[in-house]
Formats: C-alpha cells, sequence, structure tokens
C-alpha cells in the first residue's frame, strides 16, 4: 500500500510528476478492497469456528484464535478507513 | 432454566445428604444405647430420600430435586447378649443391644460423604458459570 | 445490514442450552442416593441445531419438555431425555463419575460459548464507536 506520507509535504504533487502521486486511485481502492475482503474472511471462519463450539462440536483454541484474527484484522481495516478518510478531508480542504 | 433455580437444586441435594449423615452418625452414637426415653433399645434409623421431577423443581419454587421424605425407624430386633448383671437384662438375663451395625452406618456414612461432595462440587461450577455469564456485562 | 447475525443467535441459544442442561445434571447429582432415580442428560447438538434451522415455538405438548423462560416465544424450551444405564440395588441409575466429568465439560462449553459471544459483541462495539473504544 502506497504511503501516505506525501500528503503532509507543502506542494501540490499532481503537479510534480518527480513526487509520489497524491490520489493513485487504483491502488488505494485495491487496498481497502484487500483489507475488506481480509475481514470478510476473517469474519466468516470465525462464525463458522463459533457455530461448530456452539453445536458442542470444535476445539477451544482454534476457536479463540478465529476470533482473535477476525478482531484484529477489523481493527487494521477500521484504521486503514479512518485514515483514507482523514487524507481525503485534509486533501479536500487545500486550496487550490 | 435459570442460574438460581439451579442453586436451588444442588443446595437440596446438599441437605439431603447432611441429613443422611446425621442420622448415621446417630446411629451410631446410639450403637450401644440399651435403653432409651421409652425404655426400650435404641432402634437404628434410616432416611428415605424422595426425589422431584425435574420439571417439577422448575416450576415449584419451594419444590426442593431431592428430599428425606420421611425418617423410619428399623424394625429388625438387635442382638441380644447374655449379661445377667446389666440392669437393663430381661429375666432370661439378656440384654438387647441396638440394631446398630457399626460397619454398615460407616458405609453410609462414607456414601453420604461422597455425596456432599458431588453437590458441593456441582455449586462451585454452577457459581464459576454465573461468573462466566456476568463478564459479558463488561 | 443485519447487526447480529445467525452465528450470535445460535450462541445465544448454546448458552441457553448449557445452562439448561447444568441444572438438569444438578439434579441428577441431588438424587445421586435416591432410589429407583433415572438420570436425565441434554442432547446439546441436536437442541441447538433445531433451534438455529429455523425456531420452534413454545412447544410444551410432552411432559420432558420445559416451559420457555420469557414470554416474547424466541426461546424455545430445552427437551432432555432420559438416560440408559445400569442400575444399582436400590434402583439408582446414577452414574455419578460420568455426571461429575460431564458437568465439569458442560461448565467449561458454557464459559467458552459466553466469552466468544462477548468477543463478537465487541468487535462490532469497535466498529460502531469508529475505531474509538
Amino acid at each position: 500500500m502506497r504511503p501516505i506520507a506525501g500528503l503532509t509535504d507543502g506542494a501540490p504533487p499532481l503537479v510534480e510528476p518527480a513526487r509520489k502521486p497524491l490520489v493513485n486511485g487504483p491502488e488505494f481502492t485495491s487496498a481497502l478492497e484487500k483489507a475488506v475482503d481480509n475481514v470478510e474472511r476473517a469474519q466468516q471462519s470465525a462464525d463458522a469456528q463459533a457455530t461448530k463450539l456452539a453445536t458442542g462440536g470444535g476445539n477451544l483454541h482454534e476457536v479463540a484464535l478465529a476470533l482473535e484474527k477476525a478482531d484484529i484484522t477489523m481493527r487494521v481495516a477500521v484504521k486503514v478507513r479512518n485514515k483514507v478518510v482523514e487524507a481525503y478531508q485534509d486533501v479536500m480542504r487545500m486550496n487550490v | 432454566m435459570d442460574f438460581f433455580a439451579a442453586f436451588r437444586v444442588s443446595a437440596s441435594g446438599l441437605a439431603a445428604q447432611r441429613e443422611r449423615v446425621d442420622i448415621a452418625t446417630g446411629n451410631l452414637a446410639n450403637a450401644e444405647s440399651t435403653r432409651g426415653p421409652d425404655g426400650q433399645p435404641y432402634r437404628r434409623r434410616d432416611p428415605v430420600l424422595e426425589a422431584v421431577t425435574f420439571e417439577d423443581a422448575l416450576a415449584g419454587a419451594e419444590t426442593p430435586a431431592v428430599r428425606v421424605a420421611e425418617v423410619v425407624q428399623d424394625p429388625t430386633p438387635g442382638k441380644r447378649v447374655y449379661q445377667p448383671g446389666h440392669p437393663d437384662a430381661d429375666a432370661q438375663g439378656f440384654v438387647t443391644y441396638p440394631n446398630v451395625d457399626p460397619v454398615h452406618e460407616m458405609v453410609n456414612l462414607m456414601s453420604a460423604s461422597r455425596g456432599y461432595e458431588a453437590n458441593a462440587t456441582s455449586f462451585e461450577t454452577l457459581k464459576a458459570m454465573a461468573q462466566r455469564a456476568l463478564e459479558i456485562f463488561r | 445490514m443485519r447487526l447480529f447475525d445467525a452465528t450470535t443467535a445460535t450462541l445465544e441459544r448454546a448458552l441457553d442450552v448449557r445452562l439448561t442442561r447444568q441444572g438438569v445434571l444438578a439434579h441428577n447429582v441431588a438424587n445421586v442416593d435416591t432410589p429407583g432415580f433415572t438420570p436425565r442428560d441434554v442432547n446439546v447438538t441436536t437442541q441447538v441445531q433445531t433451534a438455529a434451522a429455523g425456531g420452534l415455538g413454545l412447544d410444551a405438548t410432552q411432559g420432558a419438555h420445559l416451559g420457555a423462560e420469557g414470554s416474547s416465544g424466541s426461546r424455545p424450551a430445552v427437551t432432555t431425555e432420559e438416560v440408559p444405564g445400569a442400575r444399582r440395588l436400590d434402583g439408582n441409575a446414577v452414574d455419578v463419575d460420568r455426571v461429575m466429568a460431564t458437568l465439569a465439560e458442560n461448565a467449561m462449553q458454557y464459559s467458552a460459548a459466553a466469552r466468544t459471544v462477548s468477543r463478537k459483541l465487541a468487535i462490532l462495539r469497535y466498529v460502531a464507536s469508529d475505531g474509538n473504544g
């Protein structure tokens, strides 16, 4: 994923080809899509484990780990989303 | 089912087993009592345990899961020992001793003790579960 | 978007079933020395699955059905069944060692389900608060 560090530089990045692009459309969206995919998969895996536990099967550490992973991927995705929104707002605040 | 009904079930088990212990120790204590308040030799006592079905135990707030329905006296005649000098000897010189067999009472005592421990463990397990449920609040 | 999904409902049902089962087991232990007593148990797998499959109503047509707590009608009854086993001389059929082991296991499964549903809700809470708690 492209770093968002380019936002804090003073010069308008769109003009200078030497700098990294501010909003690289395909990069951002694909990164976000991947994050969401991860979350979806982790949640489904956790749900499957939880259902197994509820019906009397499954093993405890598998369920615990699946839940933990789901929790972590969700937190990462939310943080990514927050950063993207922050970046967008920063851009919108700029005087063009 | 809720926790408090389950606690009552366990508690009634504890109470019933404790009563069994009390009755067994009472029998042991009176193993040599050749004369009771009624002038007769002591007769050993037996608890009669009675179960309540699980559905009834749930439905009735005060109905215990198990209880000692009654305490019966054992009608078996006691041993007769030839002791002519004994104050309770009869005309033939025989003394009738209580129908208490200490070995039998000890077996009952151990069974009741084990039963009490099992119910105590059951109660503790229920308590631990209740605490887990409370954690969902956090 | 459904906030509380089928898995959460299944876990809630599992908690109901496990708690009832604990009561049934406690009842067996209380009657470990009662003459003629037949122990009962709850089949967790079928009880959780039948509720998940589409919800039973408040069905209490048989003697073994327990009344459901709460009048909302969304908590179907949990059925118990008799446990076959050898009877002692006084007719009591409780296998105390097996019951005690099952008691411990069931309590642990209840804890696991409680913790699981707690964690699931915690994830939702995190998202709902935009990552701030």
